[in-house]
């Protein structure tokens, strides 16, 4: 997979991204993530890393990039990764702006910036990538995930309020008082669908930005499954209940 | 049928206790009740098989053996359901431990170090 050179930041724009967070849930990523980090640390000088419990030595690869790093224990789902590096984000001085992107290589330095430059323009509390508005953008998806993606974003009450094109895409953009009042409970894939219903609910100010996703072999192996979306759907019927 | 009407409203009201409050101290003790009176009906119906045909045949049940059946089957149910919540609480509360761990050892980039440790010394 040929990684296209990030542009390089001048000074005065490596200074004005000083306040900017990256979180990088991390779950058996070795082959990669070393590469995605060191990129992305060309443009964003703060990344904190969460992996995951993995055992394929995600955690040393990380360790040698400029990135933060905290480790779960034990395997606890991609959705209490992004709460325990958000919960760390939020610590750290400065720090105003949140980023959630994912270690696989899948999203692009770029849209970050994108997606900045729109919360700005906008106003917006919270940006959501969205792999539909890009031109061209409904080639770049393969057909299957594409008609499961809509369907998702159709019957999803909270991403019809929200007029969402593309209600699980793993890049989002939150300011402090977003990310301060997010609780992820849903520990596995399931926190996608938590988090729209969190921004429906929230009256924060949401807008979604045209992002594109680089669909390597690599990422397509290792991306979820359309059966998956099963377990996503009861996860979630129960947590409604339990309100 | 009258069974019908009878398993059906059980599981609705079993349902609804156990969505709203399912581990309050008043579940809990409830529970502990109607294992309890389960265990007791379990040795009456071993001891005498045909008073369950009887009451069987008071809700519209063929056999006593197909009444014990259905109850059981709500019993399944239920435990199932319960057994489920219960592992959901023991997994956040697994996951707040997983953090809090997590978050007291991060590793800091070289970078950052002076400042880190500086910081490790005042908290530890």
């Amino acid at each position: 997979m040929g990684v296209p050179a990030a542009p390089q930041p001048t000074s005065t724009r490596k200074r004005a991204l000083d306040d900017v967070w990256l979180v990088v849930p991390v779950y058996n990523e070795a082959a990669v993530v070393a590469d995605v980090v060191t990129e992305a640390l060309t443009a964003f000088p703060n990344i904190v890393c969460v992996d995951d419990g993995s055992r394929d030595g995600s955690a040393e690869r990380i360790a040698a990039t400029g990135a933060h790093l905290v480790r779960h224990p034990v395997n606890l789902g991609q959705g209490a990764a992004l709460q325990t590096g958000l919960r760390y984000a939020l610590s750290q001085p400065g720090a105003e702006r949140f980023v959630t992107f994912d270690a696989d290589g899948q999203h692009r330095v770029e849209d970050v910036v994108t997606m900045l430059a729109i919360a700005h323009s906008h106003r917006a509390d919270v940006v959501l990538g969205s792999r539909f508005l890009a031109p061209g953008g409904n080639s770049q998806v393969p057909w299957r995930k594409r008609l499961v993606l809509r369907a998702a974003a159709a019957v999803s009450p909270t991403a019809r309020r929200l007029r969402l094109s593309d209600a699980h895409n793993g890049l989002r953009l939150f300011n402090r008082i977003a990310a301060s009042r997010l609780r992820i409970t849903m520990n596995g894939m399931a926190h996608a669908s938590e988090i729209t219903a969190f921004l429906a609910r929230s009256g924060l100010r949401v807008a979604e930005a045209p992002v594109s996703v680089r669909y390597t072999e690599y990422s397509r192996a290792k991306g979820q499954s359309l059966i998956n979306g099963v377990n996503i759907l009861f996860d979630l019927s129960l947590n409604q209940r339990k309100g | 049928m009258l069974i019908q009407i009878v398993l059906l409203s059980a599981v609705a009201v079993l349902l609804a206790v156990f969505a709203r409050s399912w581990n309050t101290t008043r579940t809990r003790a409830w529970k502990r009740i109607a294992f309890l009176t389960f265990c007791v009906l379990n040795a009456y119906a071993v001891l005498r098989p045909a008073d369950t045909t009887r009451v069987a045949h008071l809700l519209g049940v063929g056999r006593g053996t197909d009444l014990v059946l259905y109850l059981l089957v709500v019993g399944v149910t239920l435990l199932a359901l319960n057994t489920y919540l219960r592992f959901l609480a023991v997994e956040r509360r697994l996951t707040e431990l997983a953090r809090d761990m997590a978050l007291r050892n991060p590793h800091r980039p070289p970078s950052d170090r002076p400042l880190a440790a500086v910081e490790g010394e005042r908290t530890s």
